[in-house]
């Protein structure tokens, strides 16, 4: 098909893809270089599933979009790298020849398919342009053949669907149609670039279970890109460990997972929380790098506990947000309707949902940043929602709030040190600047950042420490409720897992009660003692932590839990 | 798509409300006593008591109000201050020569810039691009005054390729004869401005996702730019649009000016100078409607851009 | 870097022809009627100096007469009284100026310069007025929404529903002529494309969580408002400022050649392009070359200025 002529059994021997001492760098100005690939090889067998695995920053996609030659204008390839597919030198292809195999031979899917589809053309369109493109059907062809082609990715009526536009379908559906339109030409290699990242957890698993099915039925290879151990166990056949640019490991996915040699992905494997075990530390990767072992494990127990102090009790509180529809109609959509629960000193109630299911609006209204549109939220018997703004402005310093998106949540204008001055300034905590001063870098300190940290700007640091300065604002406070929206979502597990570690001393330390709202309900379980489990703005089912992953009651929450990735053990459990 | 027409014309009653009372406001408060404006330097104060009480202008605000309401409406302005003419009839007879000269520009100009622009999208980031950049910048910068001033007297006196100035009653010869040069002119002059507009309309959409998945489909970048970007850049290109299309009647009264046609814009310009206050403010008050329903065309037009759009 | 150098050189000429330094005589009768540029002289002498020395025969001492029997003008006497003292020492006009002289023999140079004061006044100061219009209604309709903002947003819809050369005619018919007139016409005018962005911006600032996060820790709306979320949208009207500054410029020598603008006393790029108009017909394109030139030199650097601004502090580029 490509290339020499190589006869039919090292055809079959060789690799379909191997990429060798592949490296990449970024142009940023005029003369700067940034390395983002540094010497990667691993190589793609026939019909097999191989993961490229690592956090932010480790080159992954960067890796897997060089094989397409996809990459941003200014990027370059340093010479002495290869990448040969089929027996052909891919960085060595004129575009046209390249342009020829991309969608033919190798075929892509993106992690965002709502950006990543064209918004003004509708998805038969889309599939049928690969189709005239390479095997140059007919207009007519090529949309009796786009139909069948989402019927088999399971779109339902796929003669309606396939006129209908990106912005008409959920978002499992347009990945769907992502993957119709990705092997509408029978590729022989699939690159899937984080293609459930964007999803909710049910559809990740629909998604998956797809790939796998369509795989294997069209004799295809698939590189799978991923941050997350957890798809790999469940999907691939070898996996390569990434980290800053660099091969750290790479083998079978029984090696890797069974037998793990670098301390890196010894230590990826261990600072995610698993469903089964609840150790009182997640492991860092500092706990591995220096070779050091380790420290023991045992689980601690979590539990709802009668004696404690109630410090927060919600009843049925409700909130609906008026949409405009007509001229003069309304339309009232309730994104909570009717949560009731219980917060006790020093527990976690973990709050979990799907995206829609209004988890994050509770959050909000219990500390008012949503005006609530009924219900009670009493804090210490006072119920904060019949308040003035004036009289609830002491309460604010009671309840904080961490939220998702480390990048937004604080102000890029300010220092560090304007950031944790101005609460205890509005507050009046400390006599004085000097004495705030005090409390900000012992905060920091207590945080796991340097006193330095005071005079620079938010920009200046990385994901999770900006994370840690937002936890810290709340502190400066001294908060009895700290409410963590998608706090640990957006850093990478490594990171993750020294938040969450923080978030646990600290709430021994303080006696803080935590709100804990997250759609991953693996670290969920880690963190609370209590689950509320959501859906479409009500409570289905409300339980303590073991109890509810034990034996979930509600249908919804039983097939939540049955789509979080298991990882190897499933695979092996087959 | 009746009831989206409805609600939108019916959202139009508070604006146009509004463009009524500005009007009002600057002309019948801000603009002083138009009886002195009328009666010249000289004038016994009988005389201007006798403008006063024509006009209405002796009258409590609120019937001031009343009656230049009832004007809006009934398309009787009365007659200019200065020419005695009819005002309904001024804006009648004015708005043929804009036309002729404003609805080429506009054609022709948004084709060119688009074309222009798809080009040097193409060839983004070469020294073309850059050269092309800044021959815009450059170009943008110098005032349209000169451009007009140079043009004339080059093509106009020197070379004679041109009338310098005329019009006629007859369509076609205006169009042939007298037309060309300005609108050589206004198309030249707009070019450099929405060039680069949309230039960055086309580098903005080549950024987003959809273009990678349409290389990762193997497609040409000549198909890439016409087919997935162009349809997109589209949406921002008619908003554009929309904005200077109500600017058309108004037109380039700089052109009107210069090549003495007998367009809507050097009326306005003589009305202001002659402080006509009829005239400027029937043509301000119904071209401010015209704007309005161009805004909502745009709107119905964007339909057929982009499927997003829905009419709720 | 070129452009800032450039447009620190024209403020720099702006300030000191405000303050006198330079160009204060711009209005002395210093050379003869269309005096050439003094470095075309040499070589034209031979052909059009003819023509030139009776021109000046017959038009250069015109304007003087003029000013002696117009008592009704006090400017004419304080500049025959600042000619006489030119007059003392250089009693004859000069027959060449370092950029040509106009019909009154007045050196364009001068000119140039004084118009350049006009111009950069009014388009810094308006462009200044209408920047804090439009962000002070865009960042109250973003912030407060509801009722306020459809408020704002009904002024804007009136504003932008009249085209808006239209609507600075409108001002310019009402509005008695001066510099303070054309700068608040177009201040009053230009607010609303920096009110669409700012309300923009102040709406997507309002949802982001850095102005939650205030909000949790008890900032009032005024704290939010202006410390938090307004130096956030710093670049938005940086950019915007210096974009209206070259629209200003550019409208001010339309109004000015309208006679719109500047009143007669003062002289503009605007006034001098439309005394070139005639000129050229008769080929004296210096006047044209010199304001055109200096104006576009000024927009071109203005304008780079602007891109490079926006390249450096837009946020998303970073």
């Amino acid at each position: 098909m490509t290339g020499g002529e190589p006869s039919a059994d090292t055809a079959a021997l060789r690799p379909l893809l191997e990429v060798s001492e592949l490296r990449v760098a970024f142009r940023a100005e005029r003369h700067t270089l940034t390395e983002a690939v540094k010497g990667v090889s691993f190589a793609v067998g026939g019909q097999s599933t191989v993961a490229l695995v690592g956090e932010s920053g480790s080159g992954k996609s960067v890796s897997a979009m060089s094989i397409v030659r996809l990459l941003p204008e200014n990027a370059e390839i340093a010479p002495g790298s290869r990448i040969v597919y089929g027996g052909q030198d891919l960085l060595a292809a004129t575009p046209a020849a390249m342009r020829n195999l991309r969608g033919r031979d190798i075929a892509v899917i993106f992690q965002e398919p709502m950006t990543s589809l064209n918004p003004v053309f509708t998805i038969g369109d889309q599939i049928a342009e690969a189709l005239r493109r390479h095997v140059r059907l007919g207009a007519r062809a090529a949309a009796a053949r786009a139909v069948e082609l989402l019927d088999e990715v399971g779109i339902p009526r796929p003669a309606q669907r396939v006129r209908s536009y990106p912005h008409e379908m959920s978002g499992g559906q347009q990945q769907r149609a992502m993957i119709a339109m990705a092997i509408a030409c029978e590729p022989r290699l699939l690159i899937a670039d984080e293609p459930t990242t964007a999803l909710d957890v049910t559809i990740q698993r629909q998604i998956i279970e797809l790939l796998a099915r369509l795989r294997e039925k069209h004799q295809m290879s698939m590189l799978f890109i991923t941050h997350d151990l957890g798809l790999v166990g469940e999907i691939a056949d070898d996996v390569v460990v990434m980290q800053s640019g660099e091969v750290r490991e790479q083998g079978t996915a029984r090696e890797i997972f069974e037998t793990p040699r670098h301390p890196y992905t010894r230590a990826l494997l261990a600072c995610r929380p698993t469903l089964d075990h609840r150790p009182a530390r997640l492991a860092v990767i500092a706990d591995f790098v220096d070779g050091r072992q380790p420290p023991a494990l045992s689980d601690a127990p979590r539990s709802v506990n009668g004696h404690d102090p109630v410090v927060l009790e919600v009843r049925n509180l409700r909130k609906v947000f008026c949409m405009k529809k007509g001229l003069f109609s309304h339309e009232a959509v309730a994104a909570v309707d009717g949560v009731s629960f219980t917060l006790r000193r020093g527990h976690t109630l973990g709050v979990v949902g799907e995206s829609g299911s209004g988890k994050t609006t509770v959050g909000l209204t219990v500390m008012r940043l949503h005006e609530a549109s009924g219900g009670e939220v009493r804090f210490e018997g006072t119920d904060l929602l019949a308040l003035s703004d004036a009289q609830m402005q002491p309460y604010r310093r009671r309840i904080q709030i961490v939220f998702q998106n480390p990048y937004a949540s604080l102000n890029p204008r300010f220092t560090v040190g304007h950031i944790l001055l101005e609460p205890m300034a509005i507050h009046g905590i400390g006599s004085g600047t000097p004495e705030r001063l005090a409390i900000a870098r012992q905060l920091l300190r207590r945080v796991g950042l340097a006193e330095d940290a005071l005079g620079r700007y938010p920009h200046e640091f990385s994901g999770g420490q900006r994370q840690r300065i937002a936890i810290a604002r709340c502190l400066t406070l001294k908060p009895d409720v700290l409410i963590c929206d998608e706090s640990v979502s957006a850093l990478d597990v490594s990171v993750q897992a020294q938040v969450l570690n923080l978030l646990q001393d600290l709430q021994d330390e303080l006696a803080l009660s935590y709100i804990f709202i997250s759609h991953d309900l693996t670290v969920v379980k880690y963190m609370s003692d209590e689950v509320l489990v959501m859906s479409g703005g009500r409570c289905v089912e409300l339980a303590s932590a073991d109890e509810i992953y034990r034996a979930p009651r509600d249908e919804y929450t039983r097939r939540l839990l049955g789509s979080i990735p298991q990882g190897w053990r499933t695979k092996t459990g087959v | 798509m009746t009831a989206f027409i409805l609600r939108r014309l019916w959202q139009m009653v508070p604006t146009l409300a509004g463009v009524i009372l500005l009007v009002f406001f600057l002309f019948n408060w801000v603009g002083g006593d138009p009886a002195l404006v009328l009666a010249g330097k000289v004038a016994d104060p009988a005389t201007i008591a006798n403008i006063r009480r024509q006009l209405g202008v002796d009258q409590p605000y609120w019937v001031q109000l009343w009656i230049f309401v009832k004007q809006v409406f009934t398309f009787d302005f009365g007659r200019s201050w200065s020419t005695n003419e009819e005002v309904a009839h001024v804006i009648l007879t004015r708005i043929g020569p804009t036309l002729t000269i404003m609805v080429p520009v506009m054609l022709i100009g948004t084709t060119l810039a688009v074309l222009f622009a798809v080009l040097v999208a193409y060839v983004r980031g070469t020294l073309t691009d850059r050269i092309v950049m800044i021959v815009a910048t450059t170009a943008m910068s110098v005032s349209f005054l000169v451009y007009i001033i140079v043009f004339q007297w080059l093509f106009g006196f020197r070379f004679g390729i041109f009338p310098v100035q005329g019009w006629t009653d007859d369509f076609w010869t205006n169009l042939t004869r007298y037309a060309p040069l300005p609108i050589i002119l206004a198309v030249l002059v707009g070019l450099a401005p929405e060039l680069r507009l949309y230039r960055s309309f086309f580098l903005e959409e080549l950024e987003q996702d959809y273009v990678r998945t349409a290389r990762a489909k193997g497609l040409s970048e000549a198909r890439v730019l016409l087919r997935h970007v162009l349809r997109n850049a589209l949406i921002p290109i008619l908003t554009n649009i929309g904005i200077y299309l109500p600017g058309l009647f108004v037109g380039s009264f700089l052109l009107e000016v210069f090549f003495a046609i007998p367009g809507l814009g050097r009326e306005i310009i003589g009305a202001v100078n002659r402080s006509d206050f009829p005239v400027i403010k029937a043509v301000t008050v119904y071209l401010a409607m015209f704007t309005m329903l161009v805004n909502l065309l745009v709107d119905l037009a964007y339909r057929f851009v982009d499927p997003r759009v829905t009419f709720r | 870097m070129a452009s800032l150098t450039v447009v620190a050189f024209f403020v720099a000429l702006m300030l000191s022809s405000a303050l006198g330094f330079v160009a204060h005589d711009w209005s002395a009768e210093v050379g003869i009627s269309y005096a050439p540029p003094a470095f075309i002289a040499a070589g034209a002498r031979e052909t059009t100096g003819a023509g030139l020395e009776t021109a000046a025969a017959v038009t250069g001492p015109k304007p003087v007469d003029i000013s002696d029997v117009d008592p009704l003008a006090p400017r004419y006497a304080e500049w025959r009284e600042r000619a006489g003292k030119i007059e003392s020492v250089r009693f004859h006009p000069s027959a060449t100026l370092p950029l040509g002289g106009d019909k009154w023999g007045r050196d364009v140079l001068k000119k140039t310069i004084k118009g350049s004061e006009v111009s950069i006044t009014v388009g810094l100061v308006a462009a200044l007025l209408a920047v804090a219009l439009g962000a002070v209604f865009g960042a109250t309709a973003g912030y407060w929404g509801g009722r306020v903002d459809d408020m704002f947003e009904w002024l804007y819809n009136v504003f932008t529903s009249i085209p808006y050369i239209l609507l600075i005619l409108a001002f310019a018919a009402v509005l008695s002529r001066g510099l303070a007139t054309i700068i608040l016409i177009l201040g009053l005018t230009g607010w609303t494309g920096v009110y669409r962005l700012m309300r923009a911006e102040y709406i997507k600032h309002a949802g982001r969580e850095y102005v939650r996060a205030a909000q949790a820790i008890g900032a009032s709306h005024a704290a939010r408002m202006f410390r938090h979320i307004l130096p956030n949208t710093g670049h938005v009207m940086l950019v915007q400022l210096s974009q209206h500054v070259v629209q200003f410029i550019k409208a001010e020598v339309i109004l000015s050649f309208l006679g719109l603008g500047v009143p007669v006393s003062m002289v503009s790029w605007g006034t001098m392009l439309a005394e070139a108009q005639e000129e050229l017909v008769i080929g004296k394109w210096w006047q044209l070359v010199a304001a055109g030139t200096s104006m576009a030199v000024l927009v071109t650097a203005v304008s780079l200025l602007t891109d490079a601004m926006r390249d450096a502090l837009d946020p998303r580029l970073r």
